[in-house]
């Protein structure tokens, strides 16, 4: 079954009396709501927030905005008296295939529109941010990823695994509780790495921040296999004499279990104990 | 009903009194219908391709080891005791087979083929995981290819493809990561060498020049200049690269 629907120009025509950036609604059934269930969404500009709620289906919000125009191309100022109410740069496309809920950018890459969107709470998530404002995804409970470029990652109150990437924000994970035996990654360019994890998690850890701290409040037993300290000495040929310790670290939780890597470039990783 | 009418009706159900008085007053169409005729006929002469059953095998195969795989995982989380006792097992065994070695000059075929047995299990795991649609179970796979055996080619060749192609980041951290243990190998070196100029994530172009500084990789300051010279990469990729170079002169 496919079902396929554009929150574009036409349906915000048919409802003339709508205030401008009101957001537009639309509900999409799983095709077997009894069965594993995903939601994948892949947008240009904008924030995603994904919501778990008690009910069946997904229901996506979108408030557009005036979007970004290709180079060259400047945006029209709305005539006296008139506002947007849309056009191909904003517009959102939704689909269903396989219990999996498509929402994406409609007909022009450049549309922006900030989403809000509520699936049951035993969903699948994955966000593509590729421009991207804030992702928040909360209330879930199974296979979580998330990417963005330019903001915040922030993920609360979930169950099951998490995969997060930003390049320019901060991730911000509090998890309730672990899929035993699932691997799970977090890293980011330019931003700090925040991270709650139950008391009792098993895992072995993968630390590495080029220019950070790592702070937590775990019984982390670091390896004491982990890389020895290089040295450097040029003193002979009149430089200087260096002892460098390794920027990864590794270690294990609660005497270890499925892998755990926190990956950060400019930016600090705290690790706490829920 | 003109040629270019009867051409479309050509193509779907060609059928109707008007196509059939146009077919009999035309002669151009009635020979391209002959010919689309003669077209068909031959496409269905076409022997239809069957997957080999080596397919079918091979699935059974990763199956089994998939299955094999999550059994020692959880195995692994068993009792000590049971550690234990296979621990003072494996001393006893290690000791006969260091007495049988010391006998013959190299360990007996069993033991070989035990620990090949095992490799190729891994080996299965590690590979069928990380075909998987789902990212998480990927970045499982890639955590199984630590435990491949460092000249297990097939292995190394889908971490290079996961850093090169893996349309997850953090999927292509892991596996740039469990290169690492792959370093002796000049192969490797080169394909880590090669990754950096397509590789558009700058965390994951970091990772790789780190690697490289690890490997002591002299051959990669070209491509570390370049990067370092272009202004399209990021600034904390360029200052990385341009230490990169400094630690490898």
């Amino acid at each position: 079954m496919k079902k396929l629907m554009m929150l574009s120009a036409a349906a915000l025509l048919a409802a003339p009396a709508a205030l401008p950036q009101d957001p537009q609604k639309a509900t999409v059934a799983f095709s077997d709501p009894s069965r594993p269930k995903k939601l994948v969404v892949d947008t240009m500009f904008g924030s995603v927030t994904v919501r778990g709620y008690n009910g069946q289906e997904v229901i996506v919000e979108t408030t557009g905005r005036a979007g970004i125009r290709p180079r060259g191309r400047k945006e029209a100022e709305p005539p006296a008296g008139m506002h947007r109410i849309g056009g191909s740069y904003s517009g959102v496309e939704i689909t269903e295939e396989s219990n999996t809920v498509k929402v994406s950018n409609g007909p022009s890459p450049f549309a922006a529109a900030d989403l809000v969107i509520q699936v049951p709470v035993q969903t699948s998530v994955s966000v593509n941010a590729r421009v991207g404002d804030s992702v928040t995804i909360e209330n879930i409970t199974g296979e979580i990823e998330a990417n963005n470029m330019n903001g915040q990652v922030t993920i609360t109150n979930v169950s099951g695994s998490v995969m997060a990437h930003s390049m320019n924000g901060k991730i911000v994970a509090n998890i309730n509780s672990v899929t035993p035996d699932k691997a799970m990654s977090f890293s980011t360019m330019n931003g700090e790495i925040d991270v709650t994890l139950p008391a009792s998690i098993k895992a072995n850890v993968k630390l590495k921040t080029d220019h950070g701290d790592i702070f937590t409040d775990f019984d982390i037993k670091l390896d004491s296999k982990a890389a020895p300290p290089q040295v450097e000495d040029n003193r002979k040929r009149g430089g200087r004499y260096r002892i460098q310790f390794d920027r990864g670290t590794s270690g294990t939780i609660n005497g270890g279990g499925p892998e755990i890597q926190f990956t950060t470039f400019n930016g600090s990783i705290l690790i706490h104990k829920k | 009903m003109t040629c270019e009418e009867a051409r479309i009706q050509m193509l779907g159900e060609a059928e109707g009194k008007d196509f059939a008085a146009h077919l009999s007053s035309c002669e151009a169409c009635r020979n391209e219908v002959a010919r689309i005729g003669t077209l068909w006929q031959s496409l269905d002469l076409l022997p239809v391709e069957e997957p080999s059953g080596k397919v079918r095998e091979r699935f059974y195969e990763m199956l089994a080891a998939y299955r094999q795989g999550l059994a020692s995982a959880e195995s692994r989380k068993a009792y000590r005791w049971g550690q234990l006792a296979a621990a003072a097992a494996m001393l006893a065994v290690g000791l006969g087979v260091g007495y049988v070695a010391r006998g013959s000059g190299q360990p007996p075929a069993e033991v070989s083929q035990l620990r090949e047995e095992v490799a190729s299990m891994r080996q299965l795991v590690a590979l069928s995981l990380m075909q998987q649609q789902s990212a998480s179970e990927r970045l499982r796979g890639v955590s199984w290819a630590y435990q491949a055996e460092p000249s297990d080619r097939e292995v190394l060749g889908a971490l290079v493809t996961a850093v090169n192609q893996d349309t997850n980041v953090n999927v292509r951290l892991a596996a740039v990561d469990a290169l690492r243990r792959f370093a002796a190998s000049p192969e490797i070196r080169r394909a880590v060498v090669d990754a950096l100029p397509a590789q558009t994530t700058p965390l994951v172009q970091v990772a790789l020049i780190d690697l490289l500084v690890d490997f002591k990789d002299r051959n990669a300051a070209e491509a570390l200049t370049k990067l370092a010279a272009n202004r399209d990469v990021n600034d904390g990729v360029r200052q990385q690269a341009q230490w990169a170079l400094e630690k490898l002169q």
